[in-house]
């Protein structure tokens, strides 16, 4: 680093009082008050990340974010659903298929539905500041185990902020095969909000989370950080869905990290729509052999929108096999970076990994930056990876043509079947039907 | 696992070539790097004011500037600790005769003058930080070709060397391209007159001798409008225990219709940092070519480069790489497409033993405007054994619309099915493993000009082919 490592002079609500403001008001058990204050000591250590790191090379979130600009996003108490903002309420009715569903507006959590029969079955839908008091061995087992402050300072600033929060928790063999919905509402410009979701899957579990973020256009910056930390344990099954879709102004920074344990099997979806700014760090460690890893993609940036990827597919056992596949679509001035390494550790033999980024170029003034690495340092292993960059395939499109089809009509069917590919791996058929709307209507918003 | 033994057994990462001479330096300068040593340099070649002023400003610039922290580990390397320049003898030889018998020696082992008597179109040699050796047949004389040491080329050409040295590789590119625009010593000079094509390769042969000693050849090539040239560049050292340097700075220029082939097969032994700067500039049509081996040295930092900046250019990089214990091989290559219907390919095939790292390091940069830009990048990585490791590092920038690209990378073992079934056909388990690696290595391998760059064949076969079986 050549960057001089001068922690960051304390700003605007980022201090050091601040959170302990926070933990005392939530009336915190002392230990989260210590990661709390942990989390805090790192963030403010860290300097803001420059275009001289690797992994913001692409990125000039210095740039781009004002951190002394902010005001916390608010507390709020319960909401009906008829006190919801009318873009919230939108949102939610386009939703389908639901197990269970919890709101957090702004910084708080303000609806949470969890049906009798999941909740006899042991399994626990709440908030992450309620399960610290309800369940609290529970809690301090996980939170902060997967997403560490050595994440990174938005790791960091997120763990020492956090409020309101997503817990849950599926028993030993329960299956729910519909999603559990999680929604994020930020309500006002110039605020900061920070959301985080805890979902733990014991042995022979079963769950799905669809996480839907959203909220209005903003003339001012808005800035969301978020964590998830994802815990499938032997043999279980977790789905986690992020469904991005702010409004402009906002710049959303999250840190995932989803733990695969011996014959887990994990997937992923980020589908990102919104934002102006969005960067994703997810990471997948395949910790016990027999775990699967599916990492899924999609992103549409039109506009001047700026979203970068950043995934890891992490082999630290043998005989575990990962696929990721992420594919975007750039219009305008529109930019995307994706950056994925394969790191397969000395003992990960018998690994299968597979990465592949694919980019559509819809403008001469968008622009994407791909990087697929790999590490790999053990030898019996199947690894590769692919990118390409590019425009239509002429001769899908001329197909339709000759077929009658209008131009307009045959390039979104070709844009349409690319991200197809994607969401056909989805497992959730109707969250697929849901994000195609999406894609088409973002499609269509941006012609 | 018998075969990961039998390979190891194999010395495939011995150094074949590390016998050294004993010369009597008639120069030897301190070590370490500052102005009086810049100064001493420029005045032992008695050059023009305008080099030493240009040395003088990539010093400063050196200086000012922070070690570069991405890629290898370069923490073993001590500039205090590094002879800049020294200089074997005072005259560049013409004939074999006039080189000093000890260095005579050197190249007889590895069998240089044969090859010249038989195909090759001029040797330039260099060993240690001068070129001693020279010749160009007569005829590519008449035409005009020139092929000099760098020093001569600056003292007889001067006009030349003035109007294109370091402007492929400014010494603000990077740190050790300043490093070696303040200390450059030996390379060499080539000119290609208009519309001359030469259909046998140029060569030079480049070696390092004295202990932490760094060389820093710099090359420049000059392809004029539609002529055409084959560079053949190998390097063989002898081992030595206290780490040495090697940073050489390549230009090339090859104008419209041009097209220029560079092929380096870096054989330094495993003590030797290898960080050198390679790059082309392509005119409109025409076509530049990297081949580069890499399976000595210690560290290589070395991503040949072409820069497509006219219409229809196309550039071509192959790249093989070899890293057995102890050796980081950080390879690859890069392309800038700066123009429209530029094309380029590049196809990196590694290989990992034991402790070895080998990792491709590439960019593919296709900038607005350059519509219709094409370019396909391939990388394999083969392990050995189960301590090697291999990255893949492609940086893939697209800013145009109209660009098709794409990239591929893949990491295999020698596969227990391809070797069982190659055995079930009568072959030992070691000339299986031969045929793979052989077949792993091949569609590069058959790139190189077999027909003229013998001992070019012979380093791959001892290192790579040979040594197998």
């Amino acid at each position: 680093m050549t960057d001089t490592m001068t922690a960051a002079p304390e700003t605007g609500i980022f201090t050091r009082d601040q959170v302990e403001i926070l933990s005392a008001r939530k009336g915190e058990p002392g230990w989260l008050l210590d990661a709390r204050m942990r989390a805090h000591g790192a963030f403010a250590d860290a300097p803001m990340p420059s275009t001289r790191l690797e992994d913001w090379r692409y990125t000039d979130i210095k740039k781009a974010l004002k951190l002394d600009a902010f005001s916390f996003a608010e507390e709020r108490g319960p909401i009906s659903g008829a006190g919801f903002a009318a873009g919230l309420t939108a949102l939610m009715d386009e939703a389908g298929e639901s197990a269970a569903t919890l709101v957090q507006v702004d910084a708080s959590v303000v609806l949470r539905e969890l049906p009798e029969e999941l909740a006899a079955q042991g399994v626990i839908f709440t908030s992450l500041e309620m399960a610290v008091q309800q369940h609290p061995e529970l809690v301090q087992r996980f939170l902060g185990t997967g997403v560490t402050p050595d994440d990174g300072k938005f790791a960091a600033m997120n763990e020492s902020l956090w409020t309101g929060g997503a817990f849950l928790y599926v028993p030993r063999d329960v299956q729910v095969e519909a999603p559990f919905r999680v929604y994020r509402w930020i309500g006002e410009g110039g605020t900061a909000a920070f959301g985080r979701t805890l979902v733990v899957a014991e042995q022979g579990a079963k769950v799905a989370v669809v996480e839907t973020l959203g909220s209005d256009d903003f003339g001012t910056q808005a800035l969301s950080v978020g964590a998830a930390e994802i815990f499938a344990d032997e043999g279980a099954t977790a789905i986690y869905t992020s469904v991005q879709r702010y409004g402009r102004g906002v710049i959303h920074l999250s840190t995932d990290r989803l733990m695969a344990g011996r014959d887990a099997k994990i997937t992923t979806l980020y589908a990102t729509f919104g934002a102006d700014l969005a960067r994703a760090d997810v990471q997948c460690r395949l910790r016990a052999p027999g775990s699967h890893v599916d990492m899924l993609g999609l992103y549409i940036a039109d506009g001047t929108q700026h979203f970068d990827n950043q995934t890891l597919q992490d082999h630290l056992a043998p005989h575990a096999s990962s696929n990721l596949l992420f594919k975007g679509a750039l219009n305008d001035a529109g930019r995307s970076v994706f950056r994925g390494l394969i790191r397969v550790h000395p003992k990960a033999q018998r690994t299968d990994a597979y990465q592949t980024n694919r980019n559509l170029i819809l403008s001469d003034r968008a622009r994407a930056d791909s990087l697929p690495n790999l590490e790999i340092q053990a030898d019996d292993v199947r690894c590769s990876h692919a990118a390409t960059v590019g425009q239509l395939d002429e001769e899908e499109v001329f197909y339709l043509l000759s077929r009658g089809i209008p131009k307009a009509e045959a390039v979104r069917l070709v844009v349409f079947g690319f991200f197809g590919e994607v969401l056909e791996q989805l497992p959730l058929e109707g969250v697929k039907q849901e994000l195609l709307r999406v894609v088409e209507r973002k499609l269509d918003a941006s012609r | 696992m018998p075969f990961n033994e039998d390979v190891a057994a194999l010395g495939l990462d011995e150094y074949k070539f590390g016998f050294k001479d004993d010369i009597e330096y008639l120069f030897k300068s301190r070590k370490g790097l500052d102005e009086e040593i810049v100064r001493m340099v420029s005045a032992q070649k008695n050059e023009p004011e305008w080099m030493l002023k240009n040395r003088l400003k990539a010093l400063k610039h050196a200086q000012a500037r922070p070690w570069p922290e991405w890629g290898g580990d370069l923490s073993g390397l001590n500039f205090e600790d590094i002879f800049f320049y020294i200089r074997p003898n005072e005259k560049v030889g013409k004939t074999w005769d006039e080189v000093p018998e000890a260095i005579k020696n050197t190249f007889e082992r590895l069998g240089i003058p044969d090859q010249e008597r038989r195909i090759l179109a001029g040797v330039g040699a260099q060993y240690e930080s001068e070129v001693v050796y020279h010749s160009l047949k007569a005829e590519w004389e008449d035409a005009g070709v020139i092929f000099k040491g760098m020093d001569d080329g600056l003292r007889e050409h001067e006009d030349l060397v003035r109007e294109y040295f370091g402007t492929v590789v400014p010494f603000r590119d990077n740190f050790f391209a300043a490093v070696n625009t303040a200390v450059w010593s030996g390379g060499s000079f080539v000119y290609i007159p208009k519309g001359v094509k030469l259909d046998m390769p140029l060569q030079a042969y480049f070696r390092i001798n004295a202990e932490a000693m760094g060389q820093f050849e710099r090359t420049l090539i000059i392809v004029e409008e539609g002529a055409q040239v084959q560079y053949i560049e190998g390097c063989t050292a002898p081992s030595y225990s206290q780490d040495s340097f090697h940073s050489g700075v390549i230009e090339i220029i090859v104008k419209d219709n041009a097209r220029c082939r560079y092929t380096t097969i870096q054989n330094w032994s495993h003590n030797v940092y290898n960080l050198v700067t390679q790059r082309a500039k392509v005119g409109r049509h025409g076509t530049m070519e990297w081949v580069d081996g890499n399976l000595g040295s210690k560290l290589t930092m070395k991503y040949p480069s072409c820069y497509l900046m006219g219409e229809g250019a196309r550039g071509e990089i192959l790249s093989i790489a070899y890293a057995g214990p102890g050796q980081h091989q950080d390879a690859g290559g890069k392309v800038v497409h700066a123009a429209p219907h530029t094309s380029s390919r590049i196809v990196s095939k590694s290989i990992s033993r034991g402790s070895g790292r080998s990792s491709y390091r590439g960019l593919l940069h296709v900038q607005p405007g350059a519509h219709h830009s094409r370019s396909n990048v391939e990388c394999d990585a083969l392990l050995l054994d189960e301590e090697a490791r291999t990255d893949t590092y492609p940086y893939i920038n697209i800013e145009d619309q109209n660009a098709q690209i794409g990239h591929e990378a893949t990491v295999s073992k020698i596969g227990d099915e391809q070797l069982f079934y190659l055995m079930s056909r009568g072959l030992s388990e070691d000339a299986a493993a031969t045929m793979v690696v052989r077949g792993f290595i091949e569609p590069i391998a058959k790139e190189l000009p077999l027909e003229y760059a013998v001992e070019l064949n012979r380093l791959i076969e001892l290192e790579m082919e040979g040594s197998v079986g």
